[in-house]
This record gives structure tokens, sequence and C-alpha cells, in this order.
């Protein structure tokens, strides 16, 4: 194994300034399971992520007949990592996959996986965890056991959003946890009868925004076309409750409330119709170290800093392998399984992707991390 | 659907050959790449960049025909009075003699390859070369490129090549007394000066008779980002680097002494240190910001000078005084080009939140933003060749024309009239910052802002928006940098392809003898750009050693 030597490389690089009690450690990967670890590498950079993470383990690792789940594994990971004694080095996340495996069987084949499929699995999961230890503790004794049953049913809510279920056939207000705090956004689905005019709202959160992309474009103009309105008619009216029949109308995306950790995910895997199956676009889509929303916010001054990237390498959508650059500290590092080096900022156009449709360069950002820097002005 | 349009993207036949504004067409007239065009830029490393070169036989008395606009990044604009030249054999004698004064620490490192093939025709080189004309210089991968711009072929009529390093930018003198007018900077941060006449009558490939500075990054091996020379002075130029240095030089200075500078302190301090020696070049060093310094510009009295870089910042300095005038920042993100009007009233800066900026010098901060580009503003300048259709009234209220080119691979000129420019009201803010005073502008509109602050990015609702004349998709390729002269519109692509749209009037007048060119059917003109464009894969002239690398 290359533990020792990338271990004592970077420490080299970095040399005195690397950050006081931080550490880097590459993940072995088993078989395929690079999806899962550029996205571990990402969540564990992800400073409030991570103390707020780190902060349940410490709060519940006394409680002696915990069951096992996806919270406690990755919590266990994280905590691993955070107090190792060496700096570098590499370390193994087999249990936390295992767990990944038992609970999903979209992830139990050792085909290749979607990061940004999992990433949302993942968020769900804990959020759906987290909410049932709350529910636990807050009802009868009786009705913590009804945990035991939950694995079954949680596979069925990967989908964006956490649905919050009658308990005791009274619905709760929306379950927030430190998982919403960080990455929940409100999005508003404005829809304008063109007929009667009436404007229909409906509030939506979101984990990550999914971007359609277009060659030679900018995550700034992306957003632009997420949010731009867009008229539906033809087949696609819109049912108006008020004209009580379906009329043609104006929708629109904004953002209500933007999330702290904003997670842009560009649509790089697209169906297309006459091939029968998915490809991978590898258009070029710069993004910004520093970006604003503002064309989809109402408050558009809020200045959000790149902080990670998962970089998709392949030329198609069913094979390939992931990385991930994560910025710590002020230095920018690139996680490939059991590696980790040091980058430069200035190297990141390498994952734009690429103005022609060949070419030798098929390293590409495909999921996103901003963090909220607060209100600039 | 989507692969539709990635096959047009990458072949490009969908891309028209001209596009329409009010004055009437602009037509693509002449395209230039480089033999290596095929291949995929490497990711960066070699943006190319475009210079315009003036040459001028040798008695011009009459002024200099050349836009008063200094530069924008990447494009230089410039012009050079030949002083003996009226054919090639007195030009040779004349700028050799020249040449050899100041050859001496350079050409050992520049004794590149000659062999390496990237297989352009280089005896042309000389046979095509009558002493005039105008020339575009541009750089891809090792290589510096120099074509004429009058002449149909596509192929460059010389190519420099450099053994150890990239060029990255380069700029060409105005008003060279002696003959080193063309200035060309490094990757690895070297800077060499030399005469463009005397490269075109050499059928070689390597860099002639040059001096050269910073040599093996004595003072700095940070890339070179951008250069200029300083307009109206005796052969002073700057040059701007990865680490937010920018250095100023004397070319008719031997760097002999010791030219290294102390350590910077404070990386987000603008600091401006002397060289110890006399004798030492650079003479001074400035640290302008944390980060690359991304263009320079000069105003074209010489008296300001305007950077651009990572920060988002623009500053705008009086280089005389060595003192900071004002800043501004971007929206969001890093500035990657600047230019000034050539009256020094307005800025540009054009940058990664994809608007292109305009800045009153006056005013000191952000008067308009222009949007209409769908990725990052890689280049701007102003068009001083144009002029308001109707200059009734012209009085305060002049019209600039400027363009833009963007890594959506669009050309975008627009209109500037600052009477008509709509500044937003701010009758009752949203939950926004206070307003200063009863005044119904916005506050940012109101505020003068004191000499020599940086201001922070404004708010989206106090700054006006304009909108473009024109956006026309003018490449298949991300664009670099555009330039004005004064028959057409040059743009270039980040991999070196150039392509040269000729102004709606023009006429019998042209005086770089185009004017054949031009009378040849449209029809002729047009199915060239259609067969070159759609081959533009793999160049007409080459054969197959480098396509699919």
């Amino acid at each position: 194994m290359v533990m020792g030597a990338t271990g004592s490389k970077l420490e080299k690089a970095l040399g005195e300034q690397f950050p006081e009690g931080e550490r880097y450690f590459g993940l072995e990967n088993f078989g395929n399971t690079c999806y899962c670890n550029s996205v571990l590498q990402v969540l564990y950079f992800c400073i409030p992520f991570r103390e707020q993470l780190l902060d349940y383990y410490e709060n519940n690792k006394n409680v002696g007949d915990a069951e096992e789940n996806l919270l406690t594994c990755l919590a266990d990971l994280f905590s691993q990592i955070s107090s190792q004694k060496k700096k570098t080095g590499v370390i193994s996340p087999r249990r936390f996959v295992q767990r990944v495996k038992k609970q999903n069987e979209l992830f139990r084949s050792y085909m290749h996986q979607d990061a940004h499929e999992f990433l949302n699995f993942l968020l769900n999961e804990l959020v759906d965890i987290l909410e049932r230890e709350t529910n636990a503790a807050n009802a009868s004794p009786e009705a913590s056991s009804s945990s035991s049953s939950s694995s079954s049913s949680s596979s069925e809510k990967v989908a964006n959003g956490p649905s919050n279920p009658p308990v005791n056939g009274v619905r709760k207000d929306p379950f927030v946890t430190w998982v919403h705090d960080s990455f929940q956004g409100i999005l508003t689905n404005e829809t304008r009868c063109l007929r009667c005019e009436t404007v229909t709202a409906r509030d939506e959160t979101f984990f990550d925004l999914s971007l359609d992309i277009e060659q030679n474009s900018s995550i700034t103009s992306c957003l632009k076309n997420f949010s731009s309105t867009e008229t539906l008619n033809a087949e696609d009216k819109f049912f108006c409750d008020k004209c009580c029949s379906l009329q043609e109308a104006q929708k629109r995306m904004k953002i209500k409330k933007p999330p702290s950790i904003l997670v842009i995910h560009l649509k790089r895997f697209k169906y297309i119709e006459h091939l029968g199956r998915n490809k991978k676009l590898s258009y070029r889509v710069v993004f910004p170290m520093e970006l604003k929303l503002m064309n989809t916010v109402e408050d558009p001054d809020t200045e959000y800093s790149l902080f990670a990237v998962v970089v998709h390498i392949g030329t198609g959508p069913n094979h390939g392998h992931y990385v991930s650059l994560v910025k710590s500290h002020n230095h920018w590092l690139y996680f490939d399984d059991e590696t980790v080096e040091m980058i430069d900022e200035s190297t990141m156009h390498k994952y734009f992707g690429s103005s022609q449709e060949y070419s030798s360069n098929t390293e590409h950002g495909y999921i996103l991390f901003y963090e909220s820097l607060g209100r600039s002005s | 659907m989507s692969s539709q349009s990635t096959a047009i993207n990458s072949q490009s036949p969908g891309l028209k050959t001209y596009f329409k504004t009010p004055e009437g067409r602009y037509k693509l007239q002449y395209e230039k790449a480089h033999p290596a065009a095929v291949l995929h830029y490497s990711h960066g490393k070699a943006v190319s960049q475009l210079t315009v070169a003036y040459l001028k036989e040798k008695p011009t008395n009459q002024p200099l025909a050349t836009p008063s606009t200094p530069s924008s990044s990447g494009v230089r604009s410039a012009a050079a009075r030949l002083l003996g030249a009226g054919n090639g054999s007195r030009a040779l004698s004349f700028v050799g003699g020249n040449g050899t004064s100041r050859t001496v620490s350079g050409s050992s490192r520049i004794g590149g390859s000659l062999g390496v093939p990237t297989g352009s025709g280089n005896s042309q080189a000389v046979a095509n070369y009558d002493g005039k004309g105008t020339y575009l210089i541009f750089n891809s991968a090792d290589t510096l490129f120099i074509s004429d711009l009058n002449s149909q072929d596509k192929d460059p009529i010389k190519s420099i090549h450099f053994s150890n390093s990239n060029p990255v930018c380069h700029a060409f003198d105005s008003d060279a007394k002696d003959g080193h007018d063309l200035l060309i900077g490094l990757h690895t941060g070297d800077v060499y000066s030399v005469s463009l006449r005397q490269q075109l009558q050499d059928p070689g490939r390597k860099l002639l008779a040059a001096q050269h500075y910073n040599k093996d990054g004595t003072t700095s091996n940070s890339k070179c980002t951008c250069i200029a020379w300083v307009p109206e002075s005796e052969g002073t130029f700057v040059v701007g680097h990865a680490d937010g240095n920018i250095y100023i030089y004397e070319k008719n200075k031997d760097g002999t002494a010791d030219s290294s500078f102390p350590a910077i302190k404070d990386q987000a301090q603008f600091t401006v240190t002397h060289a110890r020696s006399s004798k030492s070049n650079p003479i001074a060093r400035w640290h302008v910001c944390q980060g690359s310094i991304n263009s320079l510009s000069f105003s074209s009295d010489g008296a300001s000078l305007a950077a651009v870089g990572r920060d988002g910042y623009l500053r705008v300095f009086d280089f005389a005084k060595e003192q900071l005038k004002f800043g501004g920042k971007s929206y969001y993100g890093a500035l990657l080009c600047c230019t000034w009007s050539s009256d020094g009233k307005y800025i540009l800066t054009g940058g990664e939140d994809d608007l292109v900026q305009v800045w009153s010098t006056e005013d000191r901060k952000v008067v308009a933003w222009g949007e209409g580009h769908n990725s990052w503003v890689s280049g701007v300048a102003f068009d001083s060749y144009w002029s308001a259709p109707n200059s009734e009234g012209a009085g305060d209220n002049v019209m600039y024309r400027f363009g833009s080119v963007g890594q959506d691979t669009q050309l975008l000129l627009w209109d500037l009239a600052m009477d008509e420019i709509v500044v937003p009201l701010r009758c009752c803010p949203p939950g926004g910052s206070p307003t200063f005073g009863s005044g119904s502008h916005s506050a940012h509109w109101d505020n003068v802002y004191p000499v020599g602050s940086l201001q922070p990015a404004p708010s989206t609702r106090d700054v006006p928006k304009i909108s473009p004349l024109v956006a026309h998709c003018a490449h298949a390729d991300p664009l670099s940098g555009l330039m004005f002269t004064g028959e057409s519109i040059v743009t270039i692509s980040r991999e070196g392809h150039i392509k040269i749209w000729t102004r709606p009037e023009h006429g019998e007048s042209n005086p770089s003898g185009s004017s054949e060119a031009s009378a040849t059917a449209c029809g002729a003109r047009d199915r060239h750009a259609a067969a070159s464009t759609k081959t533009s894969g793999s160049s007409l002239k080459q054969p197959s050693s480098v396509l699919f690398s």
C-alpha cells in the first residue's frame, strides 16, 4: 500500500502550513466505491456538517445498545478520521460502505454508481434517522420500537425533500434537523394562468439544484435558465383551479430561501432519445470561485464561495471514476480514493469540460459545493 | 437535440458568416489559424492572445492611424514607423545594426530547435514580407505566430518557437524609437523584447536578437499574465504576473545588477518597492493583490494604469505617483480583462460574473453593467473608429461603441450613451441598506467615492443595466480577445483561431490593399469560409499528422 508514501508527500508539500488539527486521509476503494468516497470527502470538509456529526457522535457514543444505522456509521467514520494520530494516511470506510449496500439495493452491485444519487440518498437517509430519533425521544417508549421496521421503508424515500409522515394522524410541522440547516433551501414554483392572471405559488424544499447545461456556458447562465420563465401550452397546459380548466400559463422557479451550503448538480448524464440510452455531456461549463444568485433570488447579494467539487472522469455514464476537489484552509486538495494531493486553484479550469465533443480531457465538474459567506455588502 | 447542438459546436456549420447592426452587415472576411490549431488547447496553459501591429512605410508624416484606445486583455494595438525601409535590404541593414547592439543576454537561451514541425511554410516568411502592413501576433502552445491581416492566407507567415516555455502575452510599441517594438512574456516569467521587423525578415523559427529580462526567473518565477508598453514613455514597460505583482522595466537597460526584491510582508497590501540598485532592471515592483493579475491597460496618455485580477477588483493607479486612484469590485468572481476609452473617461472590465462593467473615471465607480454573455467575459474593447450616426446636438452626450467577447463563443456589440442610462430608483428599499439622504437615486448612484479607496461590490439593484446591440456566435470555441481596426473587428479564440469581420461601409478607400479581396464575389468568400469552418477540426492544408491527438 502507498499509505505512508502519499501521506508524507502531502505533508511535505504543505510543510509548516499544515493546518492545526486537520486530517487529510484517503479512503480505500472496495470496487467501484469511488462515488461514495468522493462524496464522503466533500461532506467531511463541509465544516458545519462535520462539526454537527461529530457532536452527534459525542452525544451518542455512550448509548450502549444503539442500533447501527447509516448515521452512526458515518459518525463513526468521521470520528475515526478526525481522531487519527497521523496527519495523513488512508482509512477504510468498510463499515459505512457495507451499511450503504445493506440499506439500498441500488448501491449493492459493483456497478458504477451516480455520486449525485448517492449524495441525495445519504442526506435523506440521515434526515429520516434524525427525525425518527427525535420522534422516539418525544413519544412513548413503544414508539421507539418502530425504528426497527424503518430500514425497509426508508429506501422508498430516495426522492428529493423529506416527507413528513403523519404521526397518529396529525401532520406535524416540518421537521428541521442540522442536515436541513446546512443544505436545505426553498424553491418557489410560480405559475401564472394566462387567462385569469392568477398566480399559483407552490414552495418546495431542496438539498441541491439540478441544472440543465449548455455547451460553452457558465453556472451563472445555467442558473439564469433554471429561473427563466417557461410557457406551458399545447400538450403541456396548466390546470387552473380558478378557471377550472386547462389553460396556457407561465411558469417560473425562484429560490425563496437560499441554503447555507448550495449544492449544484450539473445534468451531465442525459437520456438521448434516438440513442435509447444515457449519454455523458462533456460540455464546457465554467464555474467561478465566487458566486451570487443574481437572477434566482429575491435578495441576490449573498455571496457564495466554492469549497468542493465532485469530478466525474470518463466518457460514458455507466463507467468511469469519481474524485473530489476540496478547499481546506485555503488550500485545494485532490482526493482520489486512497490518494490525497495538493493542487493549485489555477488548475481548476481543467475540470470545466471541453468545448469539443471529442477531447482527451474527460475530467468534468459534476457536483459543485458553495458555502454562503453571508451578505457581502 | 442536445447531440445535435454538440455536432454544431464541434464542426460549426451553423455559424453565420455575417451579422447585422444598425449600420449594416459585418462580414467574415478572412480566417487565420495556425497549423496546430486542431490540437485542443493544452488546458488553459496556452490561451491564445492577440496583438495587432501596424508596421508603416518610412515617410509617414501623418499621425498614427491607430486607435488611441490602448489595450484590452490579450489584445494590443499599436503602430510603428519604419525609419529606414523602402525595401527589404535596407530595412535589414538598419534593423540588423540596431539589433546587434542589444542581442547580448538573450540569444543563448532562445536558440530553440529549428526543425520542430508544426508545419508552417517557413520560407514564405520573407517572401511575403514587404516592410509594411498590419500584422496579427498571437501565441499558441510553445509558439508565437505572425499573420498578415490583409492577406487571405490562412496560415501564419512566421512562427517563432520557444523551446523551454510557452509565450503567454505580448505587446507592440506604438512609438518605438529604436528597433525593439515587440514584447513577449513567457509562462516561466521570462520576458523578451525584439524587433518585429527583424523577425519578419528572417525565415527561421528562432527569436532573433532578443533582449532578455528576468532571465531564468531571477526576479520572479511566477508566470507572466499580461504585458504592456507605457504610452508616451521612452521604452518603459510593465509586466503583470500570476503572483499579484507588476514589474516595471526599462527596455534600454541591461539588468546586470542584483534585481531581487524583498519578500512581501502583507499579501493583501498594495506596496511599491524600488530596485536597490540603479542598475537593476526591473526598476520597481508593485505588489497589487492576492492572486493573479489578469489584465493591464494604460490610458492613452500613459498617466493611468488599470489592473484587474483574481480578487475581482479593478484598480486604477496614477502611474507616475505610484498611487491608487480608485478601485472597485466585480459583482462576484475574478475580473479577466480591462480597457480604456480613448478619452480616458471610461474603463470597461469583464469577468467571471458574465458581466461587462462600465466604470466612470470621473465618478470613480461602476456606472453600468452590460448583461448579455452566457459565460465569462474574456475580452473588451472600445471601437474608437466608430462615430455616432446622428451627431446633431452632439455636445455632452457622447456615444461610445464597444465590443466584448466571452467564453460563450459570442461577440457582442454595445452602444453606450450616458444620458440614456436609466438610473435605478430606490423608492422603497426592500429590506436593503438605508438610502443616503432623501435623494430618489440609490445610495450607490449618489455617492462620490473618495480618492484612493477600493469599493465593495455594489448591490445588483443599484447598477443600471444595458443590453447589447448585437449578439453573434462568432466561433465554435470560447473566445479570448477582440480588437477593432479601421476596417474590421478581429476576434480570436482561446485556441488561436482568428476571424476578421469587415465593417459594413467597407469600400474602395481601403488603403491596405485588401480591396481586391473584397471585390471578389461574396459568394466565393462565403464558400471559402464555409469550407474552412466545416473542416476546422482538421486544417485544410495540414495532413493528418495532427488529427485526433
